[in-house]
């Protein structure tokens, strides 16, 4: 079976024959009239791609530990792209998979040739076939993202419904300097949920939570932004962080879409 | 040079290649293209008579003072306002109906009051009336559009306004409308919409960012109460425009913004506010855009009124010459649109009895989509190709919408479109029509 490599070398060939754009651009639209059609059942809101102007929709099934993607969408010069993506990525294994850039793209002048609304939807193709990638490797190696520890004393509704509300609200705060979320860097340590003692109107919740570095200029800043953040929270009445740098930071604390958003996969 | 040539001349943007290709601009219902006498006077303002208007006692800054205050009064008589008081500044359409929607309805608008929008409009004539109406706790109520299909080829779209009195009631405080939708194309007769407001007491706000492109505006004679539009889509800069007020009406609003240039006096405690129409511009204006204003009103004004000697000494009226193509280039796309590229669906139109397609439009404007064919697609193909058409939803999600699109492309033309440029751009997109298809 070829290797991803081949397959884009390939792919490269097959353009150097056409002399301009229009002519490129008749070979994917070409390619996407190929592209199997997929059952509508496939075509739902989890398998629609994120941050692409037109609809997209993927899929992915996993066959003794190889991976293979179906895929439709309502432009059909986007179906054509995301063809070549399947063809490429299609019948490998996740680390394969990650392991390999879609350099057919720029050698073939793609991005290039595209709007950036365009461009943009393609980037979030490569991510989601990443995604998929990512999620069965973690699946075979029982993985576990370093989540925060939570406790909650609560054993009543809205607990539950609040720690996940928290967490959201969490992932709302970013890092100033890097372009990711406090929660899914790896920031916070510990969230503990105390029910409201008596009559009081709200749990108070307490945060453990780090800095990328001690000597980070923001910290009071994204401190407050925590704070503001989880106060906004339905149900919460008082916030309390404390700012720890033991144990320390380190990257392997990010979350796997962290780490991908970062290009560090 | 023919007329129509000499127009181009003054363009600059238009003499350019994209991808290769002769530029074919027809996203002017977006942003015009800029003449020469406006590039002139931005580049005069930013690199010389560069000073704060309103501000000090120097020459330099008495000079951008008037050139900003001279575009006041170039506008106030291309739109006949009684006043310069009449006439704010603001940085586009989408400020003035802010403007409006924020201090209009802080005073006048309490809860369970009703304000009506139209359903042909553009996003910034629905949502910033629909935060007023949030924060009064009030209801909007929709004036509906035709949407009866026509011979499998679109759908008429007309603003219904013989439905306004059934909308109307105490409850209503203020009525939206669009002048010309960017859609369609289409013409709404704001004039009846104001009479029927007026028989009840309402003031009328006109969204006229097309409007003022391709009509006649007379604020005195149209009877609205606030009319916006901006300069980009009028020849000038980006990030100025006009918001017309009633006199009456806007001394009872509220400032929008608080800052500098909208005072009198000020203490810590209390301030009073500075006369109309400064009352509603704090802080530094964008006063190289606003000044543009002057040049690109001028030059819209030569477009309806201009008299050049052809090259038999003959005086030609422009205007004559413009319209004529703008007509031709209408009937022409209206016709090839249908026979020519086929399976078109057009958002907007007249119905007609005479003509091959059962379909007329006033202006060259073109919104529509081609069966099976995506529009992002098409218009990719066409850029390739040197053409520029806008595509997507338009910012008026709601009316493509109701027309059963989800997505479409349009195609809109200036005075500085040629007939030539329809035909190359129907070739255009019968190819990408066959790509696609």
């Amino acid at each position: 079976m070829a290797t991803i490599k081949d397959i884009q070398e390939q792919i490269v060939e097959e353009f150097a024959v056409f002399d301009n754009w229009m002519d490129k651009y008749q070979y994917i639209i070409d390619l996407g009239k190929a592209l199997p059609v997929i059952e509508e059942s496939s075509k739902t809101e989890e398998n629609l791609i994120k941050g692409c102007q037109s609809r997209v929709w993927l899929s992915c099934k996993e066959k003794d530990g190889l991976l293979y993607f179906t895929a439709d969408s309502d432009a059909i010069i986007t179906k054509g792209i995301i063809s070549l993506l399947i063809r490429v990525y299609d019948g490998h294994s996740a680390d394969e998979i990650l392991a390999a850039e879609p350099e057919f793209i720029e050698q073939i002048g793609l991005k290039a040739n595209l709007s950036p609304t365009r461009a943009n939807g393609l980037l979030s193709m490569i991510k989601q076939i990443k995604l998929y990638a990512l999620a069965y490797s973690q699946k075979e190696s029982g993985a576990q993202n370093k989540e925060p520890e939570i406790a909650t004393e609560a054993k009543l509704y809205p607990a539950d419904e609040l720690q996940k509300n928290i967490v959201r609200a969490l992932k709302q705060v970013y890092d100033p300097e890097i372009s990711v979320n406090v929660y899914d860097l790896g920031l916070i340590y510990e969230i503990k949920i105390t029910p409201p003692a008596g009559e009081a109107a709200g749990f108070e919740v307490f945060i453990k939570m780090t800095m990328t570095s001690p000597t980070c200029p923001l910290a009071d800043d994204v401190i407050a932004d925590v704070e503001s953040a989880v106060s906004d929270v339905p149900g919460v009445k008082g916030v309390k962080i404390e700012l720890v740098f033991e144990p320390a930071w380190d990257d392997s604390r990010m979350s796997e879409e962290a780490k991908l958003e970062l290009g560090l996969l | 040079m023919n007329i129509i040539n000499r127009i181009r001349a003054d363009f600059p943007a238009l003499e350019q290649k994209m991808n290769g290709e002769q530029l074919i601009y027809l996203d002017s219902a977006a942003t015009s293209q800029k003449p020469k006498s406006v590039l002139s006077l931005m580049e005069e303002m930013a690199g010389r008579t560069n000073a704060n208007v309103h501000r000090a006692m120097y020459a330099l800054s008495d000079k951008a003072t008037e050139l900003y205050e001279t575009a006041r009064e170039v506008v106030r008589e291309f739109i006949n306002a009684p006043a310069r008081e009449n006439i704010i500044f603001t940085s586009g359409t989408t400020a003035s109906i802010n403007l409006v929607a924020d201090s209009f309805c802080r005073t006048f608008l309490k809860a369970n009051d009703a304000i009506i929008i139209a359903a042909d409009s553009h996003h910034s004539n629905i949502v910033p009336w629909q935060l007023a109406a949030q924060r009064a706790g009030a209801e909007i109520r929709v004036l509906p559009i035709s949407t009866e299909p026509t011979q499998g080829r679109g759908f008429t779209a007309h603003l219904l306004i013989e439905e306004l009195e059934n909308l109307i009631d105490e409850k209503v405080k203020i009525v939206a409308v669009t002048h010309v939708s960017n859609i369609t194309g289409l013409v709404n007769q704001v004039e009846r919409v104001i009479e029927i407001a007026h028989r009840h007491n309402i003031p009328v706000v006109v969204d006229g960012a097309q409007g003022i492109v391709h009509q006649a505006v007379d604020v005195q004679k149209m009877g609205c109460d606030f009319y916006a539009f901006s300069a980009h889509k009028i020849y000038g800069a980006t990030g100025a425009g006009v918001l017309y007020g009633k006199r009456e009406l806007l001394e009872q609003m509220p400032p929008y913004m608080g800052g500098g240039d909208m005072v009198e006096t000020v203490t810590y405690q209390k301030t009073t506010y500075a006369p109309l129409p400064l009352k509603f511009e704090a802080g530094t204006p964008n006063f190289i855009g606003a000044a543009s204003l002057a040049p690109a009103l001028e030059y819209a004004k030569w477009l309806k009124d201009g008299i050049v000697q052809s090259v038999d000494g003959e005086s030609v009226s422009v205007c004559d010459v413009v319209e004529a193509e703008q007509k031709k280039i209408t009937e022409y796309l209206t016709e090839a649109l249908f026979n020519e590229v086929g399976d078109v669906q057009l958002y907007g139109f007249e119905k007609s009895t005479d003509a091959s397609t059962g379909v007329k439009k006033e202006l060259p404007l073109f919104t529509f989509n081609i069966k099976g064919a995506n529009a992002g697609d098409l218009a990719q193909l066409l850029d390739k190709m040197g053409v520029a058409v806008r595509s997507g939803l338009m910012c008026a999600e709601p009316l493509l919408n109701s027309l059963g699109a989800t997505g479409a492309l349009r195609a809109s033309f200036a005075p500085y479109n040629t007939l030539a440029e329809a035909k190359n751009f129907i070739a255009c997109l019968r190819r990408a029509k066959q790509m696609v298809l």
